[in-house]
């Protein structure tokens, strides 16, 4: 079985789709809860991926599976080829863990239509952990499309008001990046193809990596790919569909786009876009911290002053992703590994951060802070959750947030992005500001507002949602290891590999600085 | 014409002797369902008699050829216009107009669509695109008590006058400065006679292509495209973007192939065609309200599109736009299909309040039109993904970067229509009125093009290397 269990995993869903969209339309309980048990039996799926040793001691790709897929005559070929590694590995854990906590959110908070949201939401699936696994660009490109469309139909079917306003820009932005890198993939392709990699090899990264393209040619290369991943991150200041798409989108919505799918962003920068193009990546590095830091702190600072608490978290994201970016530009193992975590982390307590806001929402029907007040009175199992989860976004140690941020922050203050360190931590305190003056004014004080004398504490089904959430919030906190000893010999093996490369061409440069001035007219 | 030349010719003879049976039966026997049934029948046979009765002679008077090219779009339009006629039956009836006349016609189409895609010869040429054009003439103003099919019928019989006057006179000139008609030489001649293209020759080669601008309306021809769609019958319009489109491109192929180096002249000229016709088509259907009248504004970026694969005058990209107009031919049928199976004594569902909701009512039918949406949209796991990406990777291999950005460009507007609709089928709040539920024969035709655009889409491979053995 472990020699198709990557795909087995990454299309059970798809055969959880089928099931689904032959269940009967009204059998509402029944369509969520065949949805429910698919989502966790893909996690049971997942669930020995967790425990392989393998990791721990090579960097190399595990449980790789391969066939050819597509083969074009002479002229192009494609091959399903996936595998997994330490840099993809706690990724798709966390997607096959955030599933069912999506799903069981939607227990009330979805009723129309649950047919059509399930199937999405299970399409979505495959197409997240296909991209996760992905070792061919153009599988890879598949996927990464293949989540738009149900992201963007959850959006623009169960959102809020503003729903088709919000999804059609979560789209195009998402689809202008994705274009320009699609045309990318093919330039790199066909540089491949020139520089003699084996046709048959198709769009495999692992040769795509070995290639030594032309510093000129990876600028141009590495932008598109880069625009790509910045507009998912998001990056400041291609962030601007991430508000609108959040404060629509339904509460499971929310949590997979912001668990899992703005992870897409950074991961394709560790995945891709670096070690693709290491050269222009070391152009390229002081520009992106600056963007990072900007959203850092104007992520905070935006965040702190808004009134809808979903909006507010939405735009925590932001300040949050920066600092994954920041990490993993800083190339050393500590801010690498730092980000990677804080990918984990930002799902984890963003996730259960929308989570709660659905919570509220399916009481009182409204986000806006002035309309609380005095809950953790009212509600103190909520508001217990909510505070471990608050701290945890705000990073305080014990928390998993604390060994992300302060591991980024070590990281970047040891690479050259010193002074940007500087600034980054601004963002930390914050962060603190924000959230804990949000918790404050919404949980905290009298209940002046009366609607919210009677609000129920959370349900049992509720809170089965939050625990394990909460339950990661410390275990990262408290035992990070377990999870660096798996990520760490692939984040090495990748900072060597740049670093070579890096190295190579500044020595080509500084012996003779027209070597790397190739045009693109040499690729045809 | 010798009788080899006639076998060689038999798929069209099919379809033209079986027009002409079915005209003859109708004028006594007037009950639709036989007379269509004979006409989805004969175009079979065509399609058979294409796919399994080798051609004697590779080509036939000098004018067309019977090679696999050839045959390859005889099927196809055969195959096609046996769909059509499936999905018109209830129109037919429903309306009451005569199914003899209606089937004899779109079996001429067939026929002379089938021609155009065989012509090595430009008088061939402009025989075949007169025959189903005169065709469609009367199609889209088949029926004469709706005021909107009849405009749309006048518009598209005066832009195609006009086409065929540029065509005439194109064909003039070339013949005038090549000496030939026959169409490698006519091409070939002139660029050996006198170091480069003759004026005349080049002039009537730029007319030439404004007269195929108009037939597959590319920018700033296509004026007459979205008004034509709109009022033309959903089973006759899917004729109209399919078949007359992809039969001249398909013939436009087959001129590049045999006469690649006058095209080089007119590079620049093309490129900015490509280009204005790309935007145009996708800046035109933003402010579209009307289903039928977006896909018309879509078939005009679609086509742009095609031109660049065309552009790259080499034989991937050639084999790129030949899969293009494939997948285009079956998923925009797909398309009017679905709008077909729809109509009811209310008409077609055009205007977009009257789609709002409609996934509700009828969950299978809005899937579908999702689906087909998402791969006129291009994207990955449809049959439309592969097409953009075949030629997008055959322009860039070209060199041709700028036109590849302005189509992605295109691309990410044309997403911000095609995804809008696709939204609206399944919009809660008021949902639509309850429409057709569909004959078998229309649900067939949609399930056999979701099929192809999900086939196409995963396993592309099938259909490219049947078009690598075919190119001429």
């Amino acid at each position: 079985m472990n020699d198709h269990l990557l795909s087995l995993m990454t299309f059970f869903p798809l055969v959880g789709m089928l099931i689904v969209l032959f269940l009967p339309r009204e059998a509402d309980r029944l369509i969520k809860t065949v949805t429910l048990i698919v989502t966790i039996i893909v996690f049971l799926i997942s669930l020995p991926l967790a425990f392989d040793d393998v990791f721990i001691n090579s960097s190399a790709m595990q449980y790789t599976e391969f066939a050819n897929w597509i083969s074009i005559g002479q002229y192009f070929q494609m091959n399903y080829y996936v595998g997994i590694d330490g840099i993809s590995l706690w990724l798709v854990l966390l997607t096959t863990f955030i599933m069912p906590i999506a799903i069981l959110s939607t227990w009330h908070a979805v009723d129309k239509n649950t047919k059509g949201f399930m199937a999405l939401a299970l399409l979505l699936e495959t197409g997240m952990l296909g991209a996760f696994i992905s070792l061919d660009l153009f599988l890879f490109y598949v996927f990464w499309e293949l989540m738009l469309v149900p992201m963007y139909f959850m959006i623009g079917i169960w959102g809020g008001k503003n729903r088709i306003y919000a999804a059609i820009k979560f789209f195009l932005f998402t689809a202008v990046g994705s274009l320009l890198m699609l045309v990318a993939i093919i330039y790199v392709y066909y540089y491949a193809i020139q520089a003699g990699v084996p046709f048959e090899n198709g769009f495999s990264i692992a040769h795509f990596y070995q290639l030594d393209i032309p510093a000129h040619l990876q600028t141009w290369l590495f932008v598109a790919f880069a625009f790509s991943f910045a507009i998912k991150v998001p990056m400041f200041p291609v962030h601007t569909w991430l508000p609108d798409a959040h404060t629509e989108a339904p509460t499971a919505g929310s949590v997979i786009l912001a668990a899992i799918l703005l992870k897409m962003g950074t991961y394709g920068y560790v995945r891709f876009a670096i070690p693709l193009f290491p050269v222009a990546t070391m152009k390229f590095t002081p520009f992106l911290a600056l963007l990072a830091v900007i959203g850092i702190i104007y992520g905070a600072l935006v965040a702190m002053m808004q009134d809808d608490v979903k909006k507010l978290v939405a735009y925590s994201s932001v300040s949050h992703l920066g600092f994954v970016m920041l990490g993993i530009f800083a190339m050393n193992l500590q801010g690498l590994s730092g980000g990677m975590l804080q990918m984990i982390n930002h799902g984890i307590s963003t996730g259960a951060l929308f989570l709660i806001v659905g919570f509220i929402y399916e009481r009182r029907h409204t986000r806006l802070i002035v309309d609380f007040g005095g809950l953790s009175k009212v509600m103190p199992v909520f508001a217990t959750i909510f505070m471990i989860v608050t701290f945890s976004s705000v990073g305080l140690p014990g928390t998993n947030g604390f060994v992300g941020e302060f591991l980024i922050l070590v990281g970047a203050f040891e690479s050259n992005l010193r002074v940007f360190t500087v600034f980054a931590t601004t963002g930390v305190i914050l962060a603190a500001v924000y959230m804990l003056w949000m918790f404050q004014r919404v949980m905290m004080g009298k209940v002046t507002n009366p609607k919210n004398a009677e609000l129920k504490d959370l349900s049992a089904r509720e809170v089965a949602i939050m625990l394990p959430l909460v339950l990661f919030i410390f275990w990262i906190g408290f035992y990070p290891n377990v999870f660096f000893e798996k990520m760490n010999p692939s984040l090495e093996n990748l900072i060597n590999q740049v670093k070579d490369k890096q190295h190579i061409a500044m020595i080509a440069e500084d012996m003779d600085p027209t070597v790397t001035q190739i045009t693109v007219n040499d690729l045809r | 014409m010798s009788l080899i030349d006639l076998l060689a010719l038999l798929p069209v003879l099919i379809l033209a002797f079986g027009g002409t049976a079915i005209l003859m039966v109708g004028a006594w026997y007037r009950e639709p369902r036989p007379l269509l049934a004979g006409g989805i029948a004969t175009a079979l046979i065509g399609a058979v008699a294409a796919g399994m009765v080798p051609p004697p002679s590779l080509e036939i008077a000098g004018l067309f050829s019977a090679g696999g090219y050839a045959r390859f779009f005889t099927i196809l339009w055969a195959l096609l216009a046996a769909a059509g006629l499936m999905v018109a039956t209830r129109y037919i009836m429903e309306k009451r107009l005569g199914a003899g006349e209606y089937v004899s016609l779109v079996l001429y189409a067939a026929a002379g669509m089938a021609l155009l895609s065989s012509a090595t010869h430009l008088l061939g040429l402009f025989l075949a695109l007169e025959t189903f054009t005169l065709a469609f003439y009367i199609l889209i103003a088949s029926n004469r008590r709706c005021e909107m099919a009849a405009e749309a019928g006048l518009k598209y019989l005066l832009m195609g006058a006009v086409a065929t006057g540029f065509m005439a006179f194109g064909i003039a000139l070339i013949y005038a400065s090549s000496g030939t008609l026959a169409l490698p030489d006519a091409a070939l001649r002139m660029t050996a006679a006198a170091g480069g293209l003759q004026p005349w020759g080049l002039l009537g080669w730029g007319l030439v292509l404004i007269a195929v601008g108009f037939k597959i309306s590319l920018a700033p021809f296509h004026l007459w495209t979205p008004d034509v769609y709109q009022g033309a019958p959903a089973p006759v319009g899917g004729l109209l973007a399919t078949g007359s489109k992809g039969a001249v491109v398909a013939a436009l192929v087959g001129m590049l192939s045999l006469a690649g180096p006058v095209w080089h002249d007119l590079v620049d000229l093309l490129w900015l065609l490509a280009a204005v016709t790309m935007l145009a088509g996708a800046l035109g259907a933003l402010g579209q309200k009307n289903l039928k009248r977006l896909l018309a504004y879509s078939s005009v970026t679609h086509m742009g599109t095609l031109l660049v694969g065309l552009l790259c005058q080499n034989t991937e990209g050639l084999a790129a736009t030949t899969f293009y107009v494939v997948v285009y031919a079956i998923t925009s049928l797909g398309a009017f299909a679905v709008i077909a199976s729809l109509a009811d004594q209310r008409g077609e569902p055009m205007a977009f309040d009257e789609w709002r909701g409609l996934g509700y009512r009828h969950p299978v039918r809005s899937a579908v039109l999702v689906l087909i949406l998402l791969s006129l949209a291009g994207l990955p796991g449809t049959a439309g993904f592969m097409a953009k990406f075949a030629v997008f990777q055959a322009a860039l291999q070209s060199g041709y970067l700028g036109l590849v950005l302005i189509g992605v460009f295109a691309s990410v507007v044309s997403f911000a229509f095609y995804l809008r609709v696709a939204m609206l089928l399944f919009q809660p709040e008021a949902p639509a009125v309850q429409r057709h539920a569909g004959t078998a024969p229309e649900h067939a035709v949609v399930a056999v093009c979701t099929a192809a655009v999900l086939v196409f889409g995963l396993f592309p491979g099938i259909l490219f290397d049947l078009i690598g053995r075919l190119l001429p």
